[in-house]
């Protein structure tokens, strides 16, 4: 037995035998059980652990060489795969209420697969071709065969694309920095690059306009699936680089630009949003500022900021799965998600307004919905490290709270004497009122889920400890 | 424990009234499900008092080294007297609604009792960090109610601005805790450093639910009396409750005396609207606003049990009047006893109202003294016009005899207040203040019938279309929003546009030359 084929072939080969099933259930189903299967293995199945079963004895192998290259996944790795597939399996489980089963669950697992390799593959360089192929694969999510690529598709595929030669450059400069590390201008080009080229992937400001032209064109579902995904691995892709290297992890500079960037991110993510009369932008502007509370847990005290960052994955994936789900069901009903076709909607979509609202509102900080308790640490430990940044904070939070009270007011807007006629199917209001109640456990009970986040700093051997 | 037996009362009736609403709509006996449950919260109250002060701490939040605070509730003096006054409210809504033409309503009854358990949680809230999630549960607890209620679109507009009006509040008292993180303070309400004090007084004030004007039923006074009056009030209490919880002397600004005048004049304005509003429903946001004010000048001037005492007052002689609704004349003279509540005479729960512990707040006294004359005039005059009530003639023969009942126990317990169980109660208090006040409402009630700019005003909807300042604010506000709205269109549309990858990459060169520059 060996963890990369457990964890990376296994699924993407699976993924390939559900390519012609058409059946939304089926397929639902047997994806979310599969990553919910995978997770529980990560979660409880030690690796490079001899296990007796009776009287077999099993042991997983934590290396798998391919062509001279290596696909590695440490033992200290198995609590952020169980995050990884138990937050994909949410998508999977909910692809029958968004009529999305046929795409998003082959494809879905086979990107997720790739996204675990980029994580696993040794030398990380080549990290950079199996983000690359995840991108490549999202554009048939994403586009349909009987219409056009919209520009937010094409926009997404060049910023992606274009990361690729900056982090190739870098692990290249890298080679050179760990060669002679005193060399402070190869250490600052290749910094460069690397800095670049992370810009490029998480989308970070002013590199972000795909990311609402994609949420105004898509499917919701499908981009909210691919915008938790891509961000999120990257991230620990990047804290990886960060433990990595000494001479990057102490440099002042690398914490004043993620500072700078993740506020960036959260304030301008948090203005714009204010402003959209588009319920599918806000939810864009909503990950922008996601992305952007995770890059400033990075540049907090990494033993402070690294349970910080494990902690805000879970909640953004929930939140954005129900925002993706409920935005899936409210465009079934409307012609688009403009505040002019979204009025009193919350008569019509009672759930899926709601989960709207709940997950703009837990974007925001709001108390006991999942995203307060990340936020909140954050929120303190940047207040203790420079009040002023903590303000900027605030600001971003107040753009995001003002989305959510306009998106408020336009869905509980109704005609006059308009009776309350709820059209969701039974299966869209279990799987939203299942998110739903996630939402307040996490908000009001963070310790559930510690379980499964406290090993997960371990991951790393400098960042955390 | 005790604390959590009361709150599982109201919550256990008010969750047996939804069910028995969903399974047995033609239920007979909802009623007295909530009566008999409020009655026994009302009861279970007093049990508190064998065993205070009393805590109980709920599990912490994990990573403990990233969450410092645990919910924690205590029931000490200030607490029992809020919680004791939130549920006396809450039974009287209950007692009263015999007589409202929209009887019986269990889910009215259900939303008032919720919210009254969430209430009683945030008066016995031990830290910021339990109270902001008690104040969020009842802003998400509000807002279901009242969209449940609203038909117009303006009107569900008005119910997004209370709800926004009170997250802000919630997100100031956050701003509280960053102020203390940054000092490198954990953020408890005993040892808040003073530089956070004054953000505790504006999220109170931002929450105190003045912010819309009226409440998103005007037409329907069934609503506004018993139910209305249970979601002002107790918006208004548990907001209030902040203030009780600001230690003495932790209030330390350069802003402090402006901010003192300031709030001066809005104890001023609520007043004098309070005194000429054609009735006290109209009048009730200007009650809310001169006794909100009272308390938070009293915490200002660091006197925290004097907030708690105006914050009782605020409930209890509030809920006479805005629960009177039949035109009994010995009701109407009982309710003249419940001026004492408000007058901060010695002995009475507002005895405490005029202490002023340190600092010098004598340029304000004579504002505040004047304010609360008018409120006390405007209580007395409101209490005495039964000629303008209208009697339902569809209630029970029963409902008649019921109905005194819950107006009385609000009396009782205002009384009661005065003599016995917290730090407010036998007390003779700063009385001079107390006993000029009281003498200028006579005056001022003298002076009614005589003075024309004393009379009552029009009431509001006679007048919808004349813009007030309030309106006025909101439209500059919304100017704004605009302007603004229109200056984050123009850079989506760039970066989106056409040559938006150009425009993009142009950014990015500008950025990285930036930090380029600043980088040492």
């Amino acid at each position: 037995m060996n963890a990369p084929i457990i964890w990376i072939v296994f699924p993407a080969a699976f993924a390939i035998l559900l390519l012609p099933l058409r059946n939304q259930r089926a397929l639902s189903i047997l994806g979310g059980g599969l990553a919910v299967a995978l997770a529980l293995i990560a979660q409880f199945v030690p690796i490079e652990v001899a296990m007796l079963i009776g009287p077999l004895s099993l042991k997983i192998d934590s290396t798998l060489s391919v062509l001279g290259r290596a696909l590695i996944i440490q033992p200290t790795e198995g609590p952020l795969l169980a995050l990884i597939y138990g937050a994909a399996s949410l998508w999977f489980f909910g692809a029958e209420a968004s009529k999305t089963a046929p795409r998003i669950v082959p494809l879905g697992l086979i990107i997720t697969a790739l996204m675990v390799a980029s994580i696993a593959v040794q030398p990380f360089l080549f990290a950079a071709l199996f983000i690359e192929m995840a991108v490549l694969l999202s554009i048939p999510l994403l586009t349909s065969l009987y219409s056009p690529p919209g520009r937010g598709v094409i926009r997404f595929l060049i910023y992606q694309t274009l990361a690729m030669p900056f982090i190739l450059l870098a692990g290249w400069l890298l080679v050179g920095v760990e060669a002679s590390p005193g060399d402070l201008a190869l250490a600052a080009q290749s910094a460069t690059m690397l800095g670049l080229g992370f810009a490029f992937l998480l989308a970070i400001f002013p590199l972000y306009n795909w990311v609402p032209m994609l949420m105004e064109e898509s499917p919701p579902f499908i981009a909210g699936f691919l915008l938790w995904l891509l961000p999120t691995i990257t991230i620990i892709f990047g804290a990886g680089f960060i433990d990595h290297y000494s001479w990057l992890r102490s440099s002042p500079q690398l914490i004043v630009a993620l500072r700078s960037a993740g506020l960036l991110m959260i304030v301008t993510g948090g203005l714009f949003a204010a402003f959209q009369r588009h319920l599918g932008r806000i939810m864009a502007y909503g990950v922008i500022a996601e992305t952007g509370f995770a890059i400033l847990a990075l540049s907090l005290d990494s033993r402070l900021g690294i349970p910080i960052l494990f902690l805000l994955i879970p909640a953004r994936a929930l939140s954005l799965a129900v925002w993706s789900l409920s935005l899936t069901i409210i465009k079934e009903h409307t012609e688009t998600m403009r505040f002019r076709e979204s009025r009193g909607i919350l008569r019509i979509a009672p759930f899926a307004a709601t989960g709207i609202l709940l997950a703009t509102l837990s974007t925001a900080a709001f108390p006991l919905l999942a995203g307060f308790p990340a936020k909140l640490a954050l929120w303190e430990g940047l207040s203790r490290a420079s009040l002023t940044a903590a303000l900027w904070m605030g600001v971003g939070i107040v753009g995001l709270l003002i989305s959510a009270f306009r998106s408020l007011a336009v869905v509980s807007m109704a005609e006059e004497y308009t009776s309350w006629e709820p059209r969701e199917s039974l299966m869209q209001m279990l799987m939203l009122g299942l998110g739903v109640i996630g939402l307040f456990l996490l908000g009001v009970f963070p310790q559930t889920i510690q379980f499964f986040l406290f090993n997960l700093p371990a991951m790393f051997e400098h960042l955390g400890r | 424990m005790f604390i959590l037996i009361t709150v599982a009362l109201l919550s256990l009736t008010a969750f047996t009234l939804l069910i028995l609403r969903i399974l047995y709509p033609g239920f007979r006996y909802a009623w007295l499900v909530a009566a008999v449950g409020g009655l026994l919260a009302w009861i279970s109250v007093f049990v508190w008092q064998a065993f205070m002060p009393t805590s109980l701490q709920l599990p912490a939040w994990q990573p403990a080294w990233l969450f410092l605070q645990a919910p924690t509730f205590l029931a000490d003096g200030i607490g029992w007297a809020f919680s004791l006054s939130l549920i006396t409210l809450c039974l009287a809504i209950v007692i009263t609604a015999v007589v409202r033409s929209n009887f019986p309503s269990p889910m009215n009854w259900a939303s008032i009792l919720t919210l009254a358990s969430l209430g009683v949680l945030a008066s016995v809230a031990d830290n910021p960090f339990t109270l902001v999630l008690i104040w969020a549960s009842i802003d998400i607890a509000e807002l279901v109610i009242q969209l449940r209620f609203v038909d117009d679109p303006k009107l569900s507009e008005r119910v997004v601005i209370a709800f926004a009006s009170r997250v802000s509040g919630t997100l100031i008292l956050l701003w509280a805790n960053m102020v203390s993180a940054a000092s490198g303070t954990s953020f408890e309400f005993q040892s808040a450093p003073p530089q956070a004090g004054l953000f505790l007084v504006l999220a109170s004030a931002l929450r105190l639910g003045v912010f819309p004007l009226h409440l998103p039923y005007p037409s329907e006074s069934s609503l506004r009396r018993g139910f209305g009056t249970g979601l002002r009030m107790i918006s208004a209490a548990t907001s209030l409750i902040l203030l009780t919880r600001i230690p003495t002397g932790n209030i330390d600004s350069p802003l402090m005396p402006y901010l003192l005048l300031f709030v001066s004049f809005a104890a001023l304005y609520g007043g004098w609207m309070w005194l000429r509003a054609p009735d006290e429903l109209n009048g009730r946001p200007y009650w809310l606003i001169g006794m909100g004010s009272l308390a938070v000048a009293a915490a200002l001037r660091g006197n925290p049990v004097g907030a708690a005492a105006w914050g009782c007052a605020l409930l209890l002689a509030g809920g006479m009047l805005f629960l009177s609704s039949e035109p009994v004349r010995w009701l109407a003279r009982l309710t003249l006893i419940g001026a004492l509540i408000l007058s901060a005479l010695p002995l009475t729960v507002t005895a405490t109202g005029w202490n002023t512990t340190g600092g010098n707040a004598w340029y304000a006294i004579p504002f505040l003294v004047v304010s609360q004359a008018m409120l006390l005039a405007g209580f007395i005059r409101h209490a005495q016009r039964i000629t303008t009530r209208q009697s339902n003639e569809d209630q029970p023969i029963w409902g008649r005899n019921v109905y005194p009942i819950g107006i009385i126990f609000l009396l009782l317990t205002g009384l009661l207040l005065g003599f016995f169980g917290w730090d407010g109660a036998l007390q003779v208090g700063t009385w001079v203040w107390g006993i000029i006040a009281s003498l200028l409402s006579l005056g001022l009630l003298w002076l009614t019938p005589r003075l024309r700019i004393l009379n009552p005003v029009r009431a509001h909807w006679v007048r919808p279309m004349s813009p007030s300042w309030l309106d006025w604010g909101y439209q500059v506000l919304w100017g704004l929003y605009r302007q603004l709205g229109r200056l984050s269109d123009l850079f989506t549309n760039v970066l989106e546009g056409e040559s938006g990858i150009m425009w993009t990459l142009l950014f990015l060169a500008l950025f990285i030359s930036f930090f380029t520059q600043r980088a040492p």
